[in-house]
């Protein structure tokens, strides 16, 4: 049974970190509000059929509804709540400005939740979600485990069957064009900002999904769920797998997951010193996140390069030497699919667009 | 009016503290052109390095500044030596991402030594003292004052010194400065280690107002260094100290008007605006260049 909570839990975070990677690996923004649509996405799934709360207990709604429906619900609001947040993140900001801007949001609504306990209960948080439908299906505690492990396997299955498709598709090329080359793919006739904002909101909807699975999972949910430091261990998993190979970020999660919690089973937790073992696995993840970056940045599996084999010019391929350099502050360095992306991407429908209607986004 | 008044007391001593990790901050980023998510920890680590060092120099405040300074010096010139040069080249958000790792480990190496439980400095608060129409304590005194003169001596140094020239022009063009003879690497070692000591004396006046702190001391405080860093344009040392003076001050009365628990939630609404319409601070014209790091 240890054993079917851990890849539970791992084929949760691997469907989470299937949507991350739409938003950094593909588009290239690192999203540092992520973890707040998990939580928004648990958060509702919980208030929505547990019930009415009993005093001194106070969160919102507490209906009683069945889990499908309130997950779907969840979905629905935590898209919402990334539509204004991508809004305001994404039009103009770009990099750090991106990334320290979702962060400024997430830790306003942190601090909102923790709070003001009218909303979620505050620092207590919510829980009472005690494996819903294991009457109606007639199956025995250890049966339930089971049963949701493989709805959890299912649900990650179709969300890589969507991803990997959304990857190969005319989208997933415009979105890396535009993470190569804001500018070249604006000429080229893509709406930078229209692009990057459906890629935020596809993943914070998997991500308000994952918050569903995951009030299932724990059946507790309280702010020391969703620290900042659960989504470094999202984001090191990428790394580690690969970004922008949706193959690899599910490998990635896995072995960061599974990998983890069992080397740190081994690590000695004197009993004095009781933070010893988390402490030492966070610091463990800082450095693999230092490590991956600084010496194999593309991961595990690189990004699977698009039709063409090289980057082709004039009917002849550039050597990789001698291709003209990124312009600063771009991440062509990573990896060199600038070229392919940007003709693929932009070839399709280019001609079909005005160029006027083009989103102005490079500075 | 009198609660206004206060208020305003207040918001300047959070501002003084505010100014001086912010100015560090921005400093980092004129030369390294990084925006460095490890520069709470050298707060943290200045504070706790003081904390270690109390009992050895008896309580003696001014020896405690001292050493917190000195270890934020360490780390900011080993970060430098560590990370920073070892990325340069790359992109920003990638050196934003390693040190975010950076402040990860830091963080979790503090509370293999310290404990994650906070901890308690014994200098004391210092009586209360009615200037003017504020009310302050002792140490709230010390630390505007140390705050003023921590920056009248970076005005001095950026202005007055070769090095402070030198740290200018690097800031502008890191190459074009090189071909002019400028030993660009010592220059950008020496600002992170100026840096490292404002950021590790903040952490300790930092840790000294709250009396009692935790290893994540600094990281809490970053976003609210970022904030007035922001407000006052990335990069820009004298404006970094207006953009201080707004968020310390705005936080203080709206926390006192509504309830000191929305004090951050404010300063973070007011971050996500100020990136809305003044990305590039608020003393510039409203650009109409869209922003990249």
């Amino acid at each position: 049974m240890y054993w079917v909570s851990v890849v539970t839990e791992a084929g949760i975070f691997a469907i989470l970190a299937l949507g991350l990677d739409v938003i950094w690996g593909w588009s290239g923004d690192f999203d540092l509000a992520f973890y707040g649509y998990l939580a928004l996405g648990s958060y509702l799934t919980f208030v929505l059929t547990i019930g009415k709360p009993k005093p001194p207990v106070e969160y919102i709604l507490g209906y009683h509804l069945p889990v499908v429906l309130a997950i779907v619900l969840a979905m629905v609001v935590v898209v919402g709540l990334a539509a204004i947040i991508g809004a305001i993140a994404l039009r103009n900001l770009r990099d750090i400005y991106f990334a320290v801007t979702t962060l400024g949001a997430v830790s306003a609504l942190y601090l909102l939740v923790e709070n003001y306990t009218p909303l979620f209960d505050g620092y207590n948080g919510v829980y009472g979600l005690i494996n819903p439908g294991q009457t109606a299906l007639n199956l025995t505690y250890n049966g339930y485990r089971i049963a949701f492990l493989v709805v959890v396997l299912v649900l990650l299955f179709l969300a890589y069957l969507l991803v990997q498709r959304l990857s190969r598709s005319p989208f997933g090329r415009m979105l890396r064009s535009v993470r190569e080359d804001e500018r070249a793919s604006a000429a080229y006739g893509r709406r930078v900002f229209g692009a990057k904002y459906r890629a935020y909101l596809f993943g914070a909807a998997l991500a308000g999904l994952t918050g569903g699975l995951f009030a299932i999972f724990i059946s507790a949910f309280n702010p020391s769920a969703w620290t900042p430091q659960e989504l470094l261990v999202i984001y090191a998993a990428i790394l580690v797998g690969g970004r922008g190979n949706p193959r690899g970020v599910i490998l990635g999660v896995f072995v960061v997951y599974i990998g983890f919690i069992e080397l740190t089973r081994y690590l000695p937790s004197p009993a004095s010193r009781p933070d010893f073992g988390p402490a030492m696995r966070q610091i463990l993840i800082g450095l693999m996140i230092i490590l991956m970056l600084r010496f194999r940045p593309e991961g595990l599996f690189r990004e699977r390069p698009g039709l063409d084999r090289y980057p082709i010019e004039n009917g002849a391929p550039i050597p990789a030497s001698q291709r003209p350099a990124a312009p600063p502050g771009l991440r062509s360095e990573e990896r060199g699919t600038s070229e392919r992306a940007t003709r693929e991407g932009g070839a399709s429908k280019a001609g079909r667009r005005r160029a006027g209607k083009t989103e102005r986004a490079g500075g | 009016m009198t609660t206004f008044l206060v208020t305003i007391g207040i918001g300047l001593s959070t501002a003084a503290i505010l100014s001086l990790s912010a100015v560090a901050f921005t400093l980092e980023y004129a030369v390294s052109r990084v925006a460095n998510f490890a520069h709470g920890e050298f707060l943290t680590i200045g504070a706790y390095v003081a904390y270690s060092g109390q009992a050895i120099f008896h309580q003696n405040v001014a020896a405690a500044a001292v050493i917190a300074a000195a270890a934020g010096a360490a780390a900011g010139m080993a970060l430098n030596f560590g990370l920073i040069e070892q990325f340069r080249g790359r992109s920003a958000i990638t050196v934003f991402i390693a040190t975010l790792g950076v402040a990860l480990i830091v963080e979790n190496v503090l509370v293999i030594i310290y404990g994650a439980a906070n901890v308690t400095y014994s200098f004391g608060q210092g009586k209360l003292h009615h200037i003017g129409p504020f009310l302050w304590t002792t140490s709230d005194i010390e630390v505007i004052i140390s705050a003023l003169a921590v920056a009248g001596l970076i005005y001095l140094l950026l202005q007055r010194t070769r090095f402070g020239k030198a740290v200018r022009a690097i800031s502008q063009d890191r190459a074009l400065a090189q071909v002019s003879g400028i030993p660009a690497r010592r220059i950008i070692m020496q600002t992170w280690a100026l840096a490292g000591a404002v950021a590790g004396f903040a952490g300790f006046v930092l840790a000294d107002t709250f009396g009692t702190f935790g290893p994540t001391l600094g990281f809490s405080f970053l976003l609210l260094t970022i904030t007035a860093t922001v407000a006052g344009g990335l990069g820009r040392p004298y404006a970094t100290l207006g953009g201080a003076l707004i968020v310390g001050l705005a936080i203080q009365i709206a926390g006192t008007y509504t309830s000191s628990a929305y004090q951050l939630v404010f300063a973070f609404l007011l971050l996500v605006l100020l990136m809305l319409f003044r990305p590039n601070g608020v003393f510039v014209r409203r650009s109409t260049v869209a922003v990249r790091a």
